[in-house]
């Protein structure tokens, strides 16, 4: 027989003796040292009252849209593994390159404007905790990669045949970080081209991701004129007044006095300008 | 195959280790909820939480290759949901409002605190309890529920942890004290 | 193709000789979807006049026009060359169970589509009259201007606007995880969807109100109030953008109208 138990031999044994899964010799040692040490017969039994309570709390469900996610990305990742098992994922998002003229200036221009304006004002909430030795930049490193397998699937949405997956697309942008400027050109693009009126409404409105980019602001000004729906027109004005982007006036004044728009819209920007003023 | 009749988890992820992405799914149907409810015990937060468990199953896909099949899946799954949790917890530090430390001292005497009748009077006692676990400091939260939820075993938790097994079970024990005071002074603030 | 006396012109998409298709009368014909792997898309773009479309117990599209074409285009029989100048009519093509319908843009024609039920559908007309839905199941967008939308008995994902009418829409089943819109400038959304859909909700109205016997839960997270501050004086302003969710959130649906209410009703 070993020497008897003592408290601090007992510590590393309730968790076993709670869920009645000591072996043989220890449980009885651990009960002959309970039967005559009071403190410790008292966290066997309170204690394990607690720990039984443990499993009546309900467990949490996630959202339905958590498994939709899944088989979205799994998709996306097994098309880009298919398509090109060696290239990068830089090309693979290439490759989503859309076919359209409309959609490729549209870009390009988005991509030229933000490569003038990167580096600073781009980067709103990102990447603030300053990597502190070798694990925080590979949690980095994952993180932008799983940020791009969001904005990969994102963006093949967006090219989708069907409203109905283009606005899926559009509310997988809310979740790749602002910093994101793919993700923004894509939005834009959508904004100012895509056929379906519903899916340029949702793209406005998450655009409101990115508002501290100057970059959104400015395409934001410059596509009100061209927008054939009025009711675009109307949510990105009130985009810019919540933004308080007074650069917005000039154009507002315009679009104000241009006989050629929808009364409402002018009537719009005219309340919009008093409320930038 | 394991008792159950189940290819075991361990089999699966070697065939995804080995190319055949797909059945990711039958892992992601396997446990996304366990991994929900570990995220979304220690943030608090649903969006977010959906998001990590996304995450980890992307983290898996990524680094498939590392997989080593002799190695628990769950253990490392976990390990990878631990790293995704922590990495979040860094960015939201910022947002934490301060936890009052709670150490594992005993409890009050015997006489003060409810005995186990009253515990039994559940109802509500499992809301106050679910608020006590919430209140714990993180670390402590967190082996109480990879432990008891998540059905981890506690060499696989210490394998996660990089601690010996029986620092695992010290650790619940304290934890396990720390959530009965907690639980305690709740009640109190609760009666008074 | 051989050179037909309808006063349809119906194209086949890919191969030539490949599209069945029966007249029936001078205002109706018969087309069969080719490719039964494929799902079943009906497209029809109108500029004048109405769309209706039903689901029936069959496995062909029957279409009927209340106008038909007054001329006709070949295109063969002139040594292979291709008309140019775009004459009325109505143009149907199939491809890939694929139907397409190109309304006669000179002439007001008002066109109804029988096809079978699990079709998806992409409707869309800018004058003189309504585009109805009843009994699908499937994708739906529908797209008007100048007149209302009413979608009934869908059971699927609905995507639709209106710029001047009414958007009505009722599902009896929401295919699960799609994203759905519903849109109008000038006229009311009023959408009807089964009591246990789940969702997440972007609800906007300038001019009208929002009703709902759903329990919605509105999103505290997502700012739904902005402040005003002007010459010292600070005044709150409900926003006229409603975040929230029903049944624990699920996919987004988007309800936006200007001058109309909006009403979100539980079947």
């Amino acid at each position: 027989m070993t020497s008897p138990m003592s408290c601090d031999d007992a510590k590393g044994l309730f968790a076993e003796y709670w869920s009645g899964s000591l072996g043989e010799r220890e449980e009885i040692a651990f009960e002959a040292h309970i039967a005559q040490c009071e403190a410790c017969r008292r966290d066997a039994d309170q204690l394990g009252a607690l720990w039984r309570n443990l499993e009546l709390i309900p467990a949490e469900e996630p959202g339905p849209g958590v498994r939709a996610r899944f088989y979205d990305s799994l998709a996306a990742f097994r098309q880009g593994m298919e398509s090109a098992p060696k290239r990068s994922l830089r090309d693979r998002l290439m490759a989503l390159w859309p076919a359209q003229p409309a959609w490729q200036m549209a870009i390009s221009f988005a991509l030229l404007v933000i490569g003038v304006g990167a580096g600073y004002e781009l980067r709103p909430g990102a990447a603030k905790i300053a990597p502190d030795g070798q694990e925080s930049s590979q949690i980095a490193q994952l993180r932008g990669e799983i940020g791009n397998m969001r904005q990969m699937v994102a963006l093949s949405l967006l090219q989708q045949q069907s409203a109905g997956e283009r606005l899926r697309g559009v509310s997988y942008a809310y979740q790749v970080p602002a910093s994101d400027t793919q993700m923004l050109s894509a939005l834009l693009a959508t904004v100012n081209t895509d056929p379906n009126v519903n899916v340029r409404l949702a793209a406005v409105d998450a655009l409101r991701a990115f508002g501290s980019s100057p970059v959104m602001r400015t395409a934001v000004i410059q596509s009100i004129r061209k927008q054939d729906q009025p009711m675009v027109q109307i949510e990105l004005i009130d985009l810019l007044v919540d933004l308080h982007e007074t650069d917005a006036r000039p154009e507002l004044e315009k679009i104000a006095a241009d006989g050629q728009i929808n009364e409402a819209v002018r009537e719009h920007a005219k309340v919009a300008m008093e409320k930038l003023r | 195959m394991n008792a159950t009749g189940q290819v075991t988890d361990n089999a699966v992820m070697a065939r995804v280790a080995s190319g055949e992405v797909a059945k990711m799914a039958v892992l992601f149907e396997r446990h996304h909820r366990a991994l929900y409810r570990y995220f979304i015990s220690m943030n608090r937060n649903r969006e977010l939480s959906e998001d990590l468990v996304q995450d980890v199953f992307f983290r898996m896909l990524r680094y498939r290759a590392s997989y080593d099949a002799n190695q628990s899946f769950t253990a490392w799954m976990y390990q990878i949901a631990r790293n995704a949790n922590v990495d979040q917890a860094q960015k939201r530090k910022a947002e934490v409002v301060g936890i009052d430390e709670f150490d594992d001292r005993r409890a009050e005497p015997a006489s003060a605190a409810p005995g186990p009748e009253e515990i039994a009077a559940k109802g509500q006692n499992i809301a106050l309890l679910k608020r006590a676990l919430e209140r714990l400091p993180d670390d402590k939260r967190e082996i109480l529920v990879l432990s008891r939820f998540n059905d981890l075993k506690y060499e696989e938790i210490a394998a996660m942890l990089g601690c010996e097994t029986g620092t695992v079970k010290v650790r619940v024990f304290r934890a396990m004290r720390a959530l009965e005071r907690v639980y305690f002074a709740l009640q109190k603030e609760k009666s008074a | 193709m051989k050179k037909t006396k309808m006063k349809w012109m119906v194209l086949a998409g890919a191969a030539v000789s490949a599209m069945a298709l029966a007249q029936d009368s001078e205002n109706r014909v018969t087309v069969a979807f080719s490719n039964p792997n494929r799902p079943r898309v009906l497209v029809v773009n109108q500029v004048q006049g109405s769309v209706a479309v039903r689901g029936y117990n069959g496995k062909d599209a029957i279409i009927e026009g209340s106008h038909v074409g007054e001329r006709r285009r070949d295109s063969d029989g002139h040594g292979g060359m291709h008309r140019i100048d775009q004459p009325g009519g109505m143009d149907i093509t199939e491809n890939d169970n694929t139907i397409t319908i190109h309304g006669d843009f000179m002439h007001s024609s008002n066109i109804t589509v029988q096809v079978p039920v699990e079709t998806s559908l992409k409707l869309k007309t800018v004058n003189g009259g309504k585009i109805s839905v009843e009994g699908v199941s499937g994708d739906v967008e529908a797209d008007n201007t100048n007149g209302s939308v009413v979608v009934t008995d869908v059971s699927g994902s609905v995507v639709a606007s209106s710029t001047n009418g009414k958007v009505t829409v009722s599902l009896t089943k929401v295919t699960p995880n799609k994203s759905m819109s519903f849109s109008s400038m000038n006229g009311t959304v009023d959408v009807t969807l089964p009591a246990d859909t789940k969702a997440n909700l972007r609800m906007r109205t300038d001019n009208g109100e929002i009703w709902s016997d759903f329990d919605v839960k509105v999103d505290g997270a997502r700012p739904s109030q902005s402040i005003d501050t002007r010459e010292g004086h600070h005044r709150i302003r409900i926003d006229k953008t409603i975040y929230g969710s029903i049944n624990g959130g699920g996919p987004e649906i988007q309800l936006v109208t200007f001058n109309g209410s909006i009403f979100l009703r539980k079947k």
